[in-house]
């Protein structure tokens, strides 16, 4: 479903994705992991369009992603999650909804208000997320951990067929950490699913398979098993430089 | 309709016609007809206030350049109406519509390329090339002269040149323009704008084409403008290079942010207060200067205009 | 168009050339440390006129007037930039708008001031003793005046390069202009450089009004068409820079010059569609470095 190779993304002489191969199979649970500055949001950047890729290719089915804007990428089905927090703050959490539902069916209907069946929709995707009874609340005077929540909804309410979460359990405490991760365990398979994480405990309970970055590459690839027995990895995380 | 929207409707609908019937009911009172010709102009500008407010209060993009269309749509529908020899309302009108929007499709390719201030400085700039044409192409335009004699209209018979006939066309117009603005405000398109003014970014990262957004919203404000356009040239008969200049665009700007920018009633009354400041005010105290100041307060102090403290005030 | 006359509107365009970079220095500046578009920068423009013209009455001065009225304009800045701008930091749209609010009032104020020899009649500035008379150059005469200005704005630039350069106050400005949040968190008084750059870029477009006045005159709307010439040089040249300020009046003032020559009804619509071209095409500007659009 997402199939990207030698994927590269220079900034001056930084090279942030030095030539990265990922295939994901449709429905899968992906977790990309790695220590900071591996170029995870980068790699995020690059595939949603947000940053230019300087080579390499990158598709979401049979389509090529490469010379779509963000826009098209994200009507074509590819939808974000972002690490920090893009919402529309003085809207209301379900203003918020509506308006990545609308986006389903367009925008140009300049006389009519969204119709019954959006909002409906809307509620219910804030009630999966937990916010039901936060629906009429700003953005703004949500707590972190409902901002988190909304963020989720934003992305989930767009109807996906390919879901990239950027850390999505950031800063939460661990009762709603749960919450997240049921919800992100509890999503359609028909749904494919690239997950930035931190958390161990989150990424070995949801993930198939995991890739890890470092340094802009992948260094491995597994299931977690296999994974968390890797040498490298661990390495890396410790902190012991790798031989080039 | 809910029946807030039906009470708000009622309300509107009352205002309206007390204001349309205003040259009727206050025809005792000395000083009617030229009450009468300030709440013309008045709403004239509070047309071309919303359609401003259109692109600064919903789009949030700050544009300095207004005025091209304005003026751009006074000036198609004087030029066509004595080309074609006919004083029809639908052709002057119309006129006015297309060319502003066709000026507003030409510098909105250009401007929206550009956010925020930047935006601004270009929609500034460009405006400026439409005043210097209207400046000089003395054989289209009348050049630093004017346009003078532009007809009244007329509407399949209907003449409209005694000053409450134009009265009641202006009231007319003024409501239609309101209605839609209204409409669009609701809509989920009038939406789909604000989140562009909210966070561009997730837009698009939503499927959002935010560009031909913010164009579409741009060409629509326009071509408002033009209908705003042309009635002033209905009502002064004249059209000059100063309806493109930048002065009527930083007017129309005022009129937006002391009234109320991303409100519908907001454009309104900054109007009324913006042009009562301009035509009441006694000519020795310096109308542009009053302006200045408040305008400054409003910045400073008030930033969410006359409508917005208001609706503050009532929710405390 | 015979090569006298080329040398001379060659000349005129460098002249033109000069005055536009002493105005758009200015504007320039304030923009590249603040984040502010100084829409008042017109109104700077014309107050500097004004006030040359009431200090040449008085003295009977020029010279007297080119140091006076650049000085009053930095005055101003001094007032206005914490009375109105400071309270707004981090609203960038905010604080322009109020230089906009600025612009009327200083514009208006002008225009009502009949009793201080201002007001709304057009009123001119005789070219100081010594510049007012003409030059013989390659067969025909040109105006000294013209030349000083030209010299003039040279020795501005290399003044003002050698000050950004060479200078601690510059090397704050050429911070500032890259990081002021970072200068501040170094321990700078960033609200006093701050309102020291906004009433140096004052006192520059002051100093452009004294000198442009006795070539251009006084009149109401000078101001709009001053903002206007600094916009465009400062988009065309890239914003935020002093090269980007020289470069753009390099290229806008004797396209202007020349334009009004060959192409006199469309001289106005170059100049436009020049800085249409750079805005598709080099959206930073000639030689600017911050990103207009996205």
């Amino acid at each position: 479903m997402i199939d990207i190779r030698e994927l590269r993304r220079d900034f001056g002489g930084i090279r942030a994705l030095a030539g990265v191969d990922l295939q994901v199979q449709a429905g899968e649970r992906r977790a990309v992991i790695g220590p900071n500055g591996a170029g995870k949001t980068t790699l995020f950047n690059v595939v949603t369009g947000e940053l230019r890729a300087t080579a390499g290719s990158m598709r979401l089915g049979a389509a090529a992603l490469g010379p779509l804007t963000t826009w098209q990428r994200a009507r074509l089905g590819l939808v974000r999650m972002y690490q920090r927090n893009e919402l529309f703050d003085p809207l209301s959490a379900l203003d918020n909804v509506l308006l990545s539902i609308g986006s389903i069916a367009g925008a140009y209907r300049p006389l009519r208000s969204p119709r019954r069946a959006e909002r409906d929709a809307a509620a219910t995707v804030l009630e999966r997320v937990g916010l039901a009874d936060r629906s009429a609340v700003p953005a703004r005077m949500l707590s972190h951990g409902e901002r988190r929540q909304l963020e989720l909804a934003l992305a989930l309410a767009r109807q996906p067929i390919a879901l990239l979460l950027d850390e999505p359990t950031a800063g939460m405490s661990p009762a709603e950490t749960e919450r997240i991760a049921e919800l992100i365990a509890g999503l359609d398979r028909s749904l494919t699913v690239l997950i930035v994480e931190h958390d161990m405990d989150v990424v070995f309970r949801l993930a198939d398979r995991i890739t890890v970055l470092h340094e802009g590459r992948v260094i491995a690839e597994g299931t977690p098993g296999e994974i968390r027995g890797d040498r490298q990895v661990h390495d890396v995380y410790l902190g012991k430089a790798i031989e080039a | 309709m809910s029946r807030s929207t039906r009470i708000r409707a009622a309300i509107v609908l009352a205002v309206w016609v007390a204001l349309a019937t205003f040259p009727e009911w206050s025809v005792a009172w000395e000083s009617s007809r030229f009450a009468a010709g300030i709440i013309r102009q008045i709403l004239i500008f509070a047309i071309f206030a919303s359609s401003l407010n259109l692109l600064v209060g919903y789009a949030g993009l700050p544009s300095l350049g207004h005025a091209a269309f304005f003026g751009g749509g006074a000036y198609a529908a004087a030029i066509v109406a004595q080309r074609l020899g006919t004083d029809e309302l639908l052709v002057s009108l119309g006129a006015a519509v297309a060319g502003a929007a066709l000026l507003a499709l030409v510098v909105g390719y250009l401007a929206v390329r550009a956010v925020g201030i930047f935006f601004l400085m270009l929609t500034l700039a460009l405006a400026q090339m439409v005043f210097a044409i209207a400046f000089q192409a003395t054989d289209l335009t009348g050049g630093s002269n004017g346009f003078s004699g532009v007809h009244r209209p007329v509407l399949l018979g209907i003449d409209f040149n005694a000053a409450n006939d134009l009265y009641l066309l202006v009231c007319a117009v003024a409501l239609l323009v309101a209605l839609l603005l209204w409409r669009l405000a609701t809509s989920s398109y009038g939406r789909a704008l604000v989140g562009v003014r909210e966070n561009e970014r997730r837009m698009r990262a939503l499927g959002y084409d935010t560009r031909t957004l913010k164009l579409s919203a741009f060409v629509l404000a326009g071509a408002l403008a033009g209908v705003a356009g042309a009635l002033s040239a209905y009502e002064f008969r004249f059209v000059s290079p100063n309806d493109v200049a930048l002065g009527t665009s930083v007017a129309g700007f005022v009129m937006v942010l002391i009234g109320g920018a991303g409100t519908l009633v907001g454009p309104i009354v900054g109007a009324a207060v913006v042009l009562s400041i301009e035509r009441v005010l006694p000519s020795q105290l310096p109308a542009q200067m009053v302006l200045g100041i408040v305008f400054i307060a409003f910045v400073v102090f008030a930033r969410q205009g006359l409508v917005g403290a208001v609706r503050r005030a009532v929710r405390a | 168009m015979t090569l006298e006359d080329a040398l001379q509107q060659a000349l005129n365009g460098l002249s033109f050339g000069a005055l536009l970079f002493i105005l758009a220095a200015g504007l320039s500046l304030i923009f590249g440390m603040m984040d502010v578009v100084n829409l008042a920068h017109g109104a700077f423009y014309m107050l500097g006129a004004y006030v040359a013209l009431s200090v040449t009455r008085a003295t009977g001065s020029f010279w007297a007037a080119l140091v006076v009225a650049p000085l009053a304009l930095a005055a101003l800045g001094l007032l206005v930039e914490p009375l109105l701008l400071r309270r707004l930091r981090g609203r960038h749209l905010d604080q322009v708008l109020i230089t906009i609010g600025l612009s009327l009032v200083i514009a208006d104020f002008i225009r009502l001031r009949d009793d201080w020899g201002w007001g709304a009649t057009v009123r001119s500035l005789p070219f100081p003793a010594g510049l007012d008379r003409s030059v013989a150059i390659a067969g025909s005469d040109y105006p000294t005046y013209r030349l000083f200005v030209i010299a003039f704005g040279a020795g501005l630039a290399l003044l003002l390069y050698v000050l950004h350069r060479r200078t601690r106050i510059g090397a704050l400005v050429r911070a500032g202009v890259g990081d002021a949040e970072m200068l501040s968190a170094l321990g700078v008084d960033t609200d006093r450089l701050f309102t020291v750059t906004f009433a140096i870029g004052a006192g520059l477009a002051g100093l452009a009004g004294v000198v442009a006045a006795p070539v251009f005159g006084l009149q109401p709307g000078m101001d709009v068409d001053a903002l206007i010439y600094s916009l465009i040089v400062v988009v065309v040249g890239g914003l935020g820079s002093l090269s980007g300020a020289v470069a753009g009046s390099a290229v806008v003032g004797p396209a202007d010059t020349f334009g009004k020559v060959l192409v006199p009804q469309f001289a106005l619509a170059l100049i436009f569609a020049i800085m249409a071209l750079v805005l598709l095409f080099r959206p930073t500007g000639l030689l600017g470095r911050v990103r207009i659009g996205r």
